[in-house]
């Protein structure tokens, strides 16, 4: 697990910043992610955790600082960002699944409209993840229809069809009743394994140290500590950490 | 004044749905000035005219949607040209304008409410002719309408009378009795049918539309508004004479209303009458009156 | 009876212009009103401005207003329509519009903003995640205000009687008078002329309504 992969790094921020009105929510940050590591980001709620991932696809503009995917600055809303979004691949907290379309049809959609693959591959590709995430027998159902852990594991394949460089899973468990939780993140770990390039926002300190290359801990808009996962779950340096973990694993 | 209404709910309803009120506010505003004064008459023993001064009333029957000639102000009260006629002839016998009952009569029932003997007479912009003479009798006429054109001013399309709107576009209202004239008698014309005949003039204005047809009456009135723009050609088509019902085969009572309008053209109430109503619409001054016809 | 047997024609006549009129300004109206709609929610403010002041105008101003602009008010700017169906089509399409858009912003708001966010994230550009899967949704939403809409476009399209068309309505004030004596028949003839056009859209609307409903 902690083959440290090298070259370039696949997504850089530098200098970032960004404003809630008057709300500085994110400030100078500045984050490598190497091609295939596995970034967790967790800290306390309104640390600005999720806005970060968010920025990376451009889902929140930034006003300050540079995104870079694959040496490629964020371009403004348009026909480019949208094509460099197709790269990025995005898993909500409330799934956000095409309520108007069958299981079958959300995981095809993408490379049907942006990838413009024929109806054939698109299908047979999308059966493939859907056995691979475990819901193959809900393909021609409607999202509402399957529980929140398999529609959960449907946006994953959903995502996964467009053949992403990198993922962003946004607080993918919180959502979801417990006994559902496992399901989701055995995914996220068997993704992990096979070198997908992951961001994760999360609570799950279980899964940060099992699949994390990297743990990064936010707090106020700031990166406060990154580190190695066991290294900082068990000897964290920074107080704000310090007090974080002592409160979450004292659960 | 009293005013009853014997016309159906529904007849009144697609009155007000045919649109007829629209011209009505100029008139409702000022009520014309009385133009009759009262007399004080002896009739024969046994004349109609002596029943209904007996009677203390004067039965009449106009219409209520022809501006200038019996239109409701927003009182309910007939006002008009025609309305002004029954004043007079009521005057003539003595009754004040109170012992005038106003009766709706719509095109449909004049004839009838004569016949069943529920008005004395009726003024209701009547034209004169031979199938309702076979019914009833007229008094008059009083007026002589007729339905002519209005064009551009100077003419350009050349339009003489109604044979030259063959293959021409022709504006008129809906419903109104100058388009179905034109409908009926010279098809070969293109009709437009607006719901005002302001829209019609705007339409003429525009060049959308060669001419405007309706009653003399109406388009002087344009023509009076805008002599830049439009032009009557003055060549009417259609005679109307307005005369004044009375109940078949009373000839002593036909005399009577005769003589009063003679009396009235003469003596100038015909044309003061005129200027209050008709004529304060079309800016237009009386015309001529026509010979009363003692047939 | 026969009455309205020998005027058959007329009234044939007037129905299919009603049908007609109602039914090329529904189309017009939705096309236009769905581009507004797409201006409304759309990222260029500009855009949404114009949508916006297009939408206020029409919606504020009276049906009749605008018909008159369209039949005698554009002349002064030396422009005009080829007919005065094509004004009326006009008119009730511009003015139906506003409702449109406004039904299916509605609709659109009504939309969960993750679904747009999902599709976005997708790669699909904006026209895209518009037009697979937010006005997919947003129209099953407005089933109901858009057939209100539509009835009330087809009731509307009556103001043309008033400039020039020979409709359901022209139709009535014109036997109103010369057919005085049948003003009863000739109501019945007008009022199911339509109810024929209204009754089976509200029908319709409420098949649809069902079959389209989903589930969340």
């Amino acid at each position: 697990m902690t083959s440290r992969p090298n070259g370039e790094p696949l997504v850089r921020l530098s200098g970032v910043n960004k404003w809630f009105g008057e709300l500085h929510v994110l400030q100078d940050i500045d984050l490598d992610i190497a091609r295939g590591e596995v970034v967790v980001v967790i800290g306390p709620s309104g640390s600005g955790k999720s806005t970060l991932c968010r920025t990376i696809n451009r889902l929140e503009p930034i006003e300050k600082g540079e995104i870079t995917i694959d040496g490629e600055r964020l371009p403004e809303e348009g026909k480019q960002l949208a094509r460099l979004r197709a790269d990025v691949g995005m898993v909500f907290q409330s799934f956000n699944l095409f309520a108007h379309k069958t299981i079958l049809e959300n995981v095809t959609l993408g490379p049907l409209k942006v990838r413009k693959q024929s109806k054939g591959d698109a299908e047979k590709r999308a059966r493939e993840l859907l056995e691979r995430v475990g819901v193959t027998a809900q393909a021609d159902k409607y999202p509402a229809q399957l529980s929140g852990g398999q529609q959960q594991r449907v946006a994953i394949a959903r995502a996964l069809a467009m053949d992403p460089k990198v993922m962003l899973f946004d607080e993918p468990t919180s959502a979801l009743d417990p006994e559902m939780i496992n399901e989701v993140l055995d995914v996220m770990t068997s993704l992990a394994r096979e070198g997908m390039t992951m961001v994760v926002v999360t609570h799950e300190m279980g899964f940060a140290r099992r699949a994390a290359n990297r743990v990064v801990f936010m707090d106020g808009g700031r990166i406060v500590e990154t580190a190695e996962p066991e290294t900082f779950f068990t000897n964290p340096q920074s107080p704000r950490a310090q007090d974080f973990l002592s409160k979450i694993l004292n659960h | 004044m009293r005013i009853t209404r014997y016309a159906a709910g529904f007849a009144a309803a697609g009155l007000l749905l045919a649109g007829c009120a629209s011209e009505a506010g100029n008139q409702a505003e000022e009520a014309p000035e009385t133009t009759a004064e009262v007399e004080e008459v002896e009739f024969p023993e046994g004349s109609t005219m002596a029943e209904i001064v007996e009677a203390g009333e004067l039965r009449v029957g106009t219409k209520i949607d022809q501006p200038g000639f019996g239109l409701a102000n927003t009182a309910g009260e007939p006002e008009g040209f025609d309305v002004e006629m029954a004043k007079i002839i009521a005057a003539k016998m003595g009754l004040s304008e109170d012992q005038i009952t106003f009766t709706e009569t719509v095109s449909a029932n004049r004839e009838p409410f004569l016949v069943e003997d529920r008005v004395d007479i009726v003024v209701a912009t009547y034209t004169i002719n031979d199938k309702r003479k076979e019914l009833i009798d007229f008094a008059g006429p009083y007026y002589e309408a007729g339905q002519d054109i209005m064009v551009a001013a100077g003419n350009p399309e050349n339009i003489e009378g109604p044979d030259d709107l063959a293959g021409k576009s022709v504006c008129s209202v809906e419903g109104s009795t100058p388009a179905e004239n034109i409908r009926t008698n010279y098809p070969e014309a293109e009709l437009v049918l607006y719901d005002a005949y302001s829209k019609c003039a705007d339409d003429l204005r525009n060049g959308n539309v060669a001419a405007v047809t309706t009653d003399n009456v109406i388009l002087t009135g344009f023509v009076a508004g805008a002599p830049d723009a439009f032009e009557l050609v003055g060549n009417p088509f259609t005679e109307e004479p307005y005369g004044i019902g009375v109940q078949k085969g009373e000839d002593e009572f036909r005399d009577f209303i005769n003589d009063v309008l003679e009396e009235a053209y003469e003596d100038g109430t015909w044309a003061a009458a005129w200027d209050s109503t008709a004529g304060a619409i079309t800016g237009t001054e009386a015309p001529e009156p026509p010979s009363v016809d003692r047939y | 009876m026969s009455f309205l047997a020998e005027n058959f024609p007329l009234i044939r006549d007037a129905f299919l212009t009603t049908l007609s009129l109602a039914v090329v300004s529904g189309i017009c109206a939705l096309i236009l009103g769905t581009v507004l709609a797409a201006m409304r929610v759309s990222p260029v403010p500009a855009l949404r401005g114009l949508a916006t002041f297009y939408v206020e105008l029409f919606r504020n101003t009276p049906l009749t207003v605008v018909f008159f602009f369209l039949a005698f008010g554009i002349v002064y700017v030396d422009l005009q329509f080829p007919s005065r169906f094509i004004t009326a089509v006009a008119a009730l399409s511009l003015y139906t519009a506003a409702f449109v858009c406004e039904a299916l912003r509605s609709g659109i708001n009504a939309v969960p903003a993750g679904q747009a966010e999902a599709a976005r994230a997708l790669g699909l550009d904006f026209r895209q995640s518009l037009t697979t899967v937010v006005l997919p949704q947003a129209f099953r939403t407005v089933v109901p205000p858009l057939g209100n809409v539509w009835i009330a476009l087809a009731k509307n399209t009556s103001i043309a009687a008033g400039f020039a068309v020979a409709d359901l309505t022209a139709l009535l004030q014109r036997l109103s008078n010369s057919a005085a004596d049948e003003l009863a028949l000739v109501f019945v003839a007008v009022v199911a002329g339509y109810l024929v056009i209204t009754l089976p859209s509200a029908w319709a609307i409420s098949v649809l309504e069902r079959r389209l409903a989903i589930v969340r």
